[in-house]
């Protein structure tokens, strides 16, 4: 077991250094190199540049250079932020939170609605109920996020029940904590709609196939046989059984947390990192965007790691391969 | 109708629909960039068959939408002048592939009729939707075709040649697949120049998804010519004294043909979105050149958002083409009975 | 008379993958060696895993075997770079076990058997056609498959095809493996005589591989029996029948139910 875990560890590692090479490589390469901008802003004095350029060692090889960042990445340390002038890492987690809870909420609602709703799906395959799901289904997956969003908004416009982004409404500081919550609920409304919209039809689907699979299992026939009742069936044989392909989504779902959601926040005016990165691309605020490209690449390798976990515990037949394969 | 004549169907029906953006020339009544000063921001014109008195008109009409007096943004429409709607009309000129230059137009007015209304600058929404669309769907096709290639070349030596080749390009492949794909596309993006004229940000935009996009598909490729090198006619033909070229173009490859076709299928409309999400932001093609995504980008100011409701549709003009490519993949799917590819995905 | 192949010690060795590779690595042609006279048998016969279709496919040179040499036209064939292979290759031939797997699908059989013509030289298409008709001419079949897909044909038809294919280099050894073991029984002994018929007119030696000793000993003038990766036994056919010596042999003779007496009556000698 440990070896497992030590193997999918190390992979995952092997990931994050790679992706923390090309990041880095990607920066330094970049055309355009943001200090000659910079020293072209006559806001900012010669001095400073060249003091900014000293600190972060524009004139030495590239290998001492990443050696350099990796190693204050090591330390928490992503860097410092132009445009802000503070650290990135705070400002990083603070959007992230945001994002966090956007999407957290917006993924446990997927999968507390695709579970039962595929399950059901796939009792009655083939019959108009699961074939209606299916089409109402399509629909969905035929609208663009993008498409959905606006049109959302637009909605909400019209007829005022929503607000129209952002994460609070103004004056929140001075709300009561229920008011708050509540604030921070109703804005939050529209968002997970949009997310929740997108992500449903896939799960769904891939929920409905697996279980189906399942369901004409001749090991489910036997456990029937032996009078087990219906839900205790779904829920504690088939589910499982059928959990290979929906583990490695859970893990997809937990890895695309931090991104998934760039578009509809930016849309929405959701303060999350999408936004803030878009900025962050627009203003040429280098070291935001790499700490931001990197906090959600962690993010996905760290979900697949989970699947992969979660996959060994479930399925002995993982468990039962030659050790370390 | 058996699997063939279904896929027969799907395919011409989506061939009819990028053949009207093909000759968006013709079916847009104005030129995307013509300013209309008199008109900003036009609600969509309504045509009339039933004139004022009741009667029935056989060829349609309107009335032409004038600013009211002290607004800016208020039309009415001015109903004792009822201007018939003629077609094939002589308008501005066009190319259609760029090369065939026309000025026929399927419909016009004698005064500006806008069916979709106008933009901030008076330009007609109609024609900006089906230009915009040609540069929107070309950005697809193009970026698919670019990924499909590079994943099919790298896959097939990985696949082929094995060894530390495949060990090397399937490790960077991993690399790739592991960063989003989102943010991986904005922060290429991001890393080349901002501000570049329209055609050199078509380009730029389109060489990021194949940058982006290719791992997928290679691995995909990798693992049919892997077992596909191990079927008989393969060694059989070894056994003539055939070489690995010739093994990959006759017995190899063709054995992807059907995979890759899904893949398409599924990536176009993929990249479509993706074009249109980089220019909603900012980051693709540039005004004044339409594209949905850019033309939606006005809808982020809340008083556009609020009274011109309009500037809306574009985002609707992707709807039957999405629809279109799903149809054709999950035939295509069905016809070759291949391993399941995961259909469009959110947030790739 | 000389040999027309002749191997000597040949040995094929897998590596193991990934960690735990030294316990992985497995012999799967232990030193064998053997020889066919021009318009002979050899018979290598042996159960699944025993090592015979290594053997087979070392001497048609589709894989590199470790050690070992294989005597062919005057030449180590074992040693030869793809180059000089590209040669020799013509002259030996292998015939897969399963046709389905053996002609490409989406081919029509004109091209199949066409195809090392093609492949071997600047052959004009007419002349290509002509030729394919003629080697299926050969194996019985009239030129209207021609235009025909592997999957309209039956599994004996199917072989004949990738038998016609086989000889149309004009080969002259040919590797049978395991031809036989996906047909029905009427049609293995149809493409049995088939078989007869084509050594006795064009001279080759064919190296057949089987773990049907009955057929073997049809169709052998000599016998190899095989057992994990080495020759355990070789004689002729009538001695192996008189008193087989080893024990993998015994078990061979019981499991193709040979009691001495030849059960197919199609089968000529």
């Amino acid at each position: 077991m440990m070896l497992f875990v030590l193997r999918r560890a190390g992979h995952a590692l092997f990931l994050l250094f790679g992706v923390s090479i090309l990041a880095f490589f990607f920066s330094a390469l970049a055309p355009g190199n943001y200090f000659d901008e910079m020293r072209l802003n006559p806001q900012i004095s010669a001095d400073r540049v060249r003091a900014l350029r000293a600190q972060y060692q524009v004139d030495q090889p590239m290998t001492v250079r990443y050696a350099h960042w990796a190693g204050a990445l090591l330390r928490g340390d992503l860097g410092f932020s132009f445009t802000y002038n503070t650290p990135v890492a705070p400002l990083l987690w603070a959007r992230a939170r945001n994002t966090l809870l956007l999407a957290g909420i917006a993924t446990v609602l997927v999968w507390m609605l695709a579970l039962p709703l595929g399950i059901w799906s796939a009792e009655r395959l083939g019959k108009s109920a699961d074939v209606a799901l299916s089409w109402m289904s399509a629909a969905l997956l035929i609208v663009p996020d993008l498409t959905l969003a606006l049109g959302l908004l637009v909605l909400a416009v019209r007829t005022g029940w929503l607000p129209i982004g952002g994460m609070v409404s103004v004056g929140f500081d001075e709300f009561s904590p229920v008011h708050k919550l509540r604030d921070v609920a109703v804005h939050l409304v529209l968002p997970v709609t949009v997310l929740v919209a997108a992500a449903l039809p896939v799960l769904l689907r891939h929920v409905r196939s697996a279980v189906a699979e399942t369901l004409e299992a001749p090991f489910l026939r036997a456990a029937q046989g032996h009078g087990i009742s219906r839900t205790r069936l779904l829920y504690r044989y088939a589910l499982p059984a059928a959990g290979h392909p929906l583990i490695a989504l859970f893990g997809f779902s937990l890895g695309t947390l931090l991104s998934g959601s760039l578009l509809v926040e930016v849309v929405m005016s959701w303060p999350g990192l999408g936004p803030f990165l878009l900025e962050a691309i627009l203003a040429r605020d280098l070291y935001v965007v790499i700490g931001g490209v990197l906090l959600s690449t962690l993010f996905l390798v760290a979900g697949n790691f989970v699947a992969d976990l979660l996959l060994y515990w479930v399925d002995p037949r993982i468990r039962a391969e030659a050790p370390g394969r | 109708m058996n699997a063939r004549a279904r896929l027969l169907s799907a395919a011409i029906l989506l061939g009819a629909l990028h053949l009207g953006i093909v000759c968006a020339g013709f079916f847009a009544p104005y030129d995307p960039a013509a300013q209309d000063r008199e008109h900003p921001y036009a609600p969509p014109m309504r045509l009339h068959f039933v004139d004022a008195g009741g009667q029935l008109h056989l060829r349609p009409f309107f009335y032409p939408q004038t600013l009211r007096a002290g607004s800016f943004d208020e039309y009415e429409e001015k109903k004792a002048n009822a201007i018939p709607v003629k077609f094939f009309v002589r308008g501005a000129p066009y190319r259609v592939l760029g090369m065939l230059p026309l000025r026929s137009h399927l419909f016009g007015g004698d005064l500006p009729l806008y069916l979709l209304g106008s933009d901030g600058y008076g330009r007609d929404l109609l024609s900006r939707v089906l230009f915009g669309g040609q540069v929107s769907l070309l950005a697809g096709l193009i970026g698919a075709t670019m990924t499909l290639s590079i994943g099919v070349c790298i896959g097939a030596v990985a696949g082929f040649w094995s060894g530390w080749r495949d060990e090397a390009l399937m490790r960077v492949a991993e690399l790739f697949l592991a960063l989003p794909w989102i943010y991986l596309l904005f922060a290429m993006r991001a890393f080349l120049p901002l501000t570049v004229p329209p055609l050199k940000a078509f380009l730029l935009v389109v060489v990021v998804f194949a940058a982006v996009g290719w791992a997928r598909p290679a691995r995909m490729v990798r693992g049919i010519v892997l077992s596909a090198k191990e079927r008989d006619f393969v060694r059989a033909a070894r056994g003539f004294g055939a070489s690995g070229a010739y093994l990959l173009r006759r017995h190899i490859l063709p054995e992807t043909a059907s995979a890759v076709l899904t893949q398409a299928a599924i990536l176009v409309p993929q990249f479509v979105l993706a074009e249109m999400t980089l220019s909603f932001l900012g980051l693709g093609v540039p005004e004044p050149v339409p594209s949905w995504g850019n033309m939606l980008a006005s809808l982020q100011h809340y008083n556009v958002l609020v009274s011109y409701w309009w500037m809306y549709l574009p985002a609707v003009a992707m709807v039957p083409f999405f629809l279109g490519y799903l149809v054709l993949a999950s035939l295509l799917q069905e016809s070759s009975g291949a391993a399941k590819i995961e259909v469009a995905r959110s947030g790739v | 008379m000389e040999p027309v192949i002749r191997v000597e010690n040949l040995v094929k060795r897998h590596a193991g993958r990934g960690p735990g590779r030294a316990a992985d690595a497995f012999t799967a042609v232990d030193s064998v060696s053997f020889s066919i006279l021009p318009g002979t048998t050899l018979a290598l016969v042996g159960e699944s895993g025993s090592g015979k279709s290594s053997v087979a496919l070392c001497v048609a040179c589709l894989e590199r075997a470790t050690s070992g040499r294989i005597w062919f036209a005057g030449q180590d064939a074992a040693a030869l770079g793809e180059r000089e292979l590209r040669m020799v290759r013509p002259r030996i031939q292998l015939v897969f076990q399963d046709p389905a797997n053996s002609l490409n699908p989406r081919w029509t059989v004109r091209e199949i058997v066409a195809e090392p013509l093609l492949v071997q030289g600047r052959i004009p298409r007419s002349e290509r056609d002509a030729l394919a008709a003629q080697a299926l001419g050969r194996v019985g079949l009239s030129a209207e498959y021609l235009g025909r897909k592997p999957g309209e044909l039956s599994g004996g038809q199917r072989q004949r095809v990738a038998i016609a294919r086989a000889l149309i280099l004009e080969p002259n050894v040919l590797i049978l493996d395991e031809v036989l073991s996906s047909l029905d029984c009427s049609t293995q002994a149809q493409i049995a005589n088939l078989l007869t018929e084509l050594q006795r007119s064009y001279g080759l030696a064919y190296l057949f591989i089987t773990h049907d000793l009955r057929m073997a000993v049809h169709l052998a003038d000599e016998i190899a029996v095989m057992s994990a990766g080495k020759i355990v036994e070789q004689s002729t056919p009538e001695q192996i029948l008189g008193g087989a010596q080893r024990p993998e042999t015994l078990s061979l003779l019981v499991a193709s139910g040979i009691n001495g007496k030849p059960t197919n009556p199609v089968l000529q000698r």
